[in-house]
Parts: C-alpha cells; sequence; structure tokens
C-alpha cells in the first residue's frame, strides 16, 4: 500500500525544479540556431529552384497541368469565398456608416479593402490549404516510397521536375485566381449593395471611383504572387524534407498549412509596411 | 490532357486579365481613343486635388482630373478630361474646392461672373490669367483650414469665457440674478399694465365707437329735423309755431307781472315779520335780564321756593279738607 505522504514530495520536488541561467540560454540558442538553419535551407532550397528554372525542357511541360492543378482547380473556391466576403463587407460598411458618413462610402470601402487586402489574403490562406497541403502530401509520398531517389536516379533535378513547375504555377496562378476573385467580390458587393440597402448602382458606382487608383489592383496581384510563391515553395520544401512513412507525410502537409499561413500573415505586413506606409497615392 | 490543359489555363489567365483590365479602365473612366476634349488650367496650389478627382460643370459631373503636373513660372498646370459635349461656359474659371467633409476635391468650371464675391480667390484668378488657352484658376479653403480657423475662433471664445468666469464672482451672479428677477417684475407690471391699457383702449375704442353712432344717428336726426324744417317752411307750420310762441310769451310776461307783485308783497310781509322779530328780541332780552315783572318771576329763584312751599301747603290743606271737611266747612239749615 502506497503512503500518500510518499508521493506528495516527489510532486512538490518536481514543482520546485530550479531554472539555470545556462539552460536558458543553451535553449535560446537552440532556437536561434534552428531559425537559422530554417532560413538556411530556404535560402539553398530557393537557389537551386532557381537554378533549375533554366531546364526549362524538364518543367516545361509540366507547368500547364500543374497551373490548372493549382489556379484553375482553385477558381472555385476562391470566388465562392469572395461572393460572400463582398456581400458581408458591403453589410457591414453600410452598418458602420449610420450617421455623418454618406452611404456611397461602402463602394469605396467595398474597392479598397477586396482588392487590398482580403481578395490576396483570404484567397491565398485557402489556397495554402488547398495547394500547400496538396504539394506537401504529394512529394512527401514521393520522398517516402523513394520516388525522388528514382528519379535521381534516373538522372532528373528533382527541383526541375517537382518544384519549379509548381512554385511557377503558384506565382503565376495565384494572382489570376485573386484577380478573378476581386472582380467577384466588388461585383457581389455592389449586387448586395443595391438589393439589400438602400444605395443606389449609380451611389456605389461613384464610391468605388472616388478614390480607386490602379495601385490598388497591381498592390493586390503582387502581393498574391508573392503568397503563392511563398505557399508553393513551402509546400515544396515541407514534402521533399518529410520522413516517416505515411505519419511524416501528414506532418509535413500538416507543417506545410501552418507555416504557409503564418508566412502570408508576414508577407502581408511585410507588404504593408514597404509599399503603403509613408505612400501617398 | 496537355493541350486541353494548355487550353484551359490559357482560357483562364485570359480571360482574368482581359476583365481585370477592363474593369479597371471602366472605374478610372480612362479615355480610350481620345473621344474626350482636353482642358488645361493653372493654379499657384492645388491642395488636396488629386488625378481622378471630378470636374464639374454647373453641378453636373463633365470630366475628371488626367493629371496634375507642374509648370515654370511657378505654376501646377491641371489637365481635366471633359466629354466632347459638354461646351464650357463663357470666359471660363477653374476653381478647386472640397466637395465633401470627407477629403473629396472637384474641379468646378465656372464664368468669371459667377465667381465668389472673395478678394483672394478674385486676386488668383486675376493673377492666373492671361495664360493663352491655359484657364485661370484658384483654389478656395478647404474645410481643414476653415475648420482650423474655427478653432482658432472656438480657442478665443473659451479665453473670453474664461475671463467672463474670473470677472463674474459669485457677487456679480448675485447682483445679476436681482437684474433678472427685477427685470422679471418689470416685465410682469409691464404685461400687467399693457394688458389694462388695452382693456381701456378697447374700452375707450368702445365708447369712440358708441360715440360715431350717437353722432351718426344725430346727424341722421339732424338731417331729418332739416327735411322737416324743410318741409315745415314749405308748408307754413313756422308761422303757426311762430304765433305760438308769442303768445306763450306773453303769458309768460304776464305771469313774470304777477310774480313780481307777489314778491313784492313778500318783501313787505318780510318787513313786518322783521319788526315783530325785533320787538320780541327785545322783550326776550328783558325778560333774560330779569327787567320787568315778568323777568323777576322768570329770574328770581325766591319766587320759585315760595311758590313750591305754597304748592306744599295748599296739598296739605287740601289733605286737611278731605280729612276733615266739618272743619272747615259747616253746613246748617237750621
Amino acid at each position: 500500500m502506497t503512503n500518500a505522504s510518499s508521493v506528495l514530495p516527489e510532486v512538490s520536488l518536481g514543482a520546485r525544479r530550479v531554472v539555470r541561467p545556462g539552460r536558458v540560454l543553451t535553449t535560446m540558442g537552440r532556437v536561434t540556431r534552428r531559425g537559422l538553419e530554417g532560413i538556411g535551407a530556404l535560402t539553398r532550397f530557393t537557389a537551386r529552384t532557381l537554378e533549375a528554372v533554366r531546364d526549362v525542357r524538364t518543367w516545361g511541360p509540366l507547368a500547364t497541368l500543374h497551373m490548372r492543378r493549382v489556379g484553375v482547380d482553385s477558381l472555385p473556391i476562391g470566388l465562392f469565398i469572395a461572393v460572400f466576403t463582398g456581400i458581408v463587407l458591403s453589410l457591414l460598411a453600410s452598418y458602420s456608416f449610420t450617421g455623418a458618413v454618406p452611404l456611397y462610402f461602402v463602394g469605396t470601402l467595398v474597392e479598397k479593402t477586396i482588392t487590398m487586402e482580403l481578395a490576396p489574403v483570404l484567397t491565398a490562406l485557402v489556397l495554402a490549404g488547398r495547394v500547400g497541403a496538396n504539394i506537401a502530401a504529394e512529394l512527401g509520398t514521393m520522398r517516402v516510397t523513394e520516388q525522388i531517389d528514382a528519379l535521381e536516379t534516373l538522372g532528373y533535378d528533382p527541383h526541375a521536375y517537382l518544384v519549379v513547375p509548381r512554385v511557377l504555377s503558384g506565382v503565376v496562378m495565384f494572382p489570376v485566381v485573386v484577380g478573378a476573385a476581386m472582380m467577384l467580390g466588388v461585383a457581389s458587393g455592389w449586387i448586395a449593395s443595391i438589393g439589400l440597402l438602400d444605395l443606389s448602382s449609380a451611389d456605389f458606382v461613384k464610391g468605388v471611383r472616388l478614390f480607386f487608383s490602379a495601385f490598388d489592383i497591381r498592390y493586390g496581384l503582387v502581393k498574391s504572387a508573392s503568397f503563392g510563391l511563398m505557399v508553393t515553395l513551402i509546400g515544396s520544401i515541407r514534402g521533399l524534407r518529410a520522413s516517416g512513412g505515411a505519419e511524416g507525410v501528414g506532418r509535413a502537409a500538416t507543417s506545410a498549412v501552418v507555416y504557409s499561413a503564418v508566412l502570408i500573415l508576414l508577407l502581408d505586413a511585410f507588404w504593408a509596411i514597404t509599399w503603403l506606409l509613408g505612400s501617398e497615392r | 490532357m496537355k493541350r486541353s490543359n494548355d487550353f484551359l489555363v490559357g482560357a483562364i489567365v485570359l480571360l482574368v486579365v482581359l476583365t481585370l483590365t477592363g474593369a479597371t479602365l471602366w472605374v478610372k473612366q480612362t479615355d480610350i481613343g481620345e473621344r474626350r476634349s482636353k482642358v488645361v488650367a493653372r493654379f499657384r496650389d492645388v491642395g488636396n486635388a488629386r488625378v481622378g478627382n471630378a470636374v464639374v460643370i454647373r453641378g453636373v459631373r463633365a470630366g475628371t482630373i488626367e493629371a496634375i503636373e507642374l509648370a515654370r513660372g511657378g505654376w501646377v498646370h491641371v489637365r481635366m478630361n471633359l466629354d466632347r459635349s459638354m461646351q464650357l461656359p463663357s470666359s471660363p474659371v477653374v476653381l478647386l474646392n472640397e466637395s465633401s467633409l470627407f477629403g473629396e476635391w472637384q474641379a468646378t468650371i465656372t464664368p468669371r461672373s459667377a465667381l465668389p464675391h472673395d478678394e483672394t480667390v478674385q486676386a488668383q484668378v486675376s493673377e492666373s490669367s492671361g495664360g493663352g488657352e491655359v484657364l485661370p484658376g484658384a483654389i478656395l479653403p478647404d474645410i481643414a483650414k476653415l475648420t482650423a480657423v474655427a478653432g482658432q475662433i472656438a480657442g478665443d471664445v473659451a479665453n473670453v469665457a474664461g475671463r467672463v468666469e474670473v470677472a463674474f464672482d459669485e457677487r456679480a451672479a448675485r447682483e445679476l440674478r436681482s437684474s433678472i428677477r427685477n427685470f422679471a417684475d418689470l416685465s410682469t407690471t409691464l404685461n400687467h399694465t399693457v394688458r389694462t391699457h388695452a382693456g381701456d383702449l378697447d374700452t375707450l375704442s368702445r365708447g369712440l365707437q358708441s360715440a360715431v353712432k350717437s353722432l351718426n344717428q344725430t346727424a341722421a336726426s339732424a338731417a331729418q329735423i332739416a327735411g322737416r324744417v324743410d318741409s315745415s317752411s314749405s308748408s307754413g307750420e313756422i308761422r303757426q309755431i311762430v304765433d305760438d310762441m308769442s303768445h306763450a310769451a306773453a303769458e309768460l310776461r304776464r305771469t313774470s307781472s304777477q310774480v313780481r307783485a307777489m314778491s313784492e308783497q313778500m318783501s313787505a310781509t318780510q318787513s313786518r315779520l322783521d319788526a315783530f322779530l325785533t320787538n320780541g328780541d327785545s322783550v326776550l332780552v328783558k325778560l333774560n335780564s330779569g327787567q320787568g315783572s315778568l323777568g323777576l318771576l322768570l329770574n328770581d329763584p325766591s319766587l320759585y321756593h315760595n311758590s313750591d312751599s305754597l304748592l306744599t301747603q295748599l296739598r296739605g290743606l287740601v289733605t286737611e279738607v278731605r280729612t276733615n271737611p266739618k272743619k272747615f266747612v259747616s253746613v246748617r239749615i237750621f
């Protein structure tokens, strides 16, 4: 029979574990090293991918296939999100603008928010789940089943054959999907304003034109291209580094989505700081 | 499969690019094919006017600002796109002003005669005139400046209010309160007076109305009398009245003479009465002074006492007689 008093001191001893300053420094150093290793791995990976871009004969035939998978097949989900974002945004704007602010500013807010922020970011987050996870799982499976080793044995450059067409399709097709989402988002906000709000079509268009600038579109498209690059790169790198069978593939897919989502938000902030801050449009 | 992928991707990319480009051009109202006329105006400063802001003629949107660029001589040239159907007003001037509280600016093309009566604007227009094909322009003060001035004024007012607060102590408040109360009393009194006088005025008015009515009636009566007089004079009744009047006058004269005679008789009677009263008065004086027998009788108290004593004695005698008549009366027949 175990005495309770004999158990309690052990617990309290465990809770009183002394944190040594040396261990904290060690942990900090380990985290820093791993971060730098990650950046270094990503840089090496990007450099190898750029190098592989020259091998057009390898990735060229595969480009449109991946463009279809990454872009065309992602259009429905991207447009679905854009439609509801536009509707909700116009209703929210009208809810906020009761009072002194004229209602035609609903058009301004919908246009600015959809084109500059929501269409690129929301579409990228959705595509990070759909495309990033897909790439990581596909490449991870190839890695754990040694298909990539076989490719190398056959003299194919895995980067040129597997990574470049995916990354290029991401860079090219993300802006296409986001561009379509921008138009459909604004259009759905327009229709919702006419149908659900006391706002005429002319007033909505007036609001859209009031502060519209071609920069808004450019900014959103460039951002979405960078998101496409990041999502496909992260998916590829996590997939190619997968190990440990099916479980490793699952981990690779999950981490690809998580890292992509985090990096999308970081990139979003980066573009806002570097491109919007202090500039007058 | 590969060809279908190529086609599908190409079609989608082309569709999205073309649609996005078209939408952008439509929203920006880009003039494709130069279907619009260009107008350039010059300003010293363009405030917050931006490319894409509306150009308005007589309140109607007629185009947009296409470009804003610096020019020689310290000028800023604003190039505007206008619909070809739009006709500029005579002697046009371009004003840059805020079109709302939310930072929207617009360029208003207006005739010089319709410029606001503002010295600054007039001076700007005069300065920017003479630029050939370039229209003169002026900038109206934006709401931010007006707000800043209003804020300054509000600060001054607050300052003055602070000073008033310093000067306006408790005593001043009491005096002011008293003054207000007095004023209220005065107002009440004035109100009462006005009401009273309003009543008087009503009464006076009513009296005046009544007087006027009476005057009207009198006038009507006078007119009636005049009519009667007219008719009387025409029918000989006046002669009859005059005859009656002379007869009455004769009667009155006769009565008057009778009254005069009566008055003379009355005068004689009065003289006799005066003499009687004078004599009576002398008699009474004598009586009062105790002269003569009657005077002595009235004024001598001994006589009263004697008489009283006599009466007492007489009363005793009568009593004695009643008691013992035989003592005093002796009847003997034989």
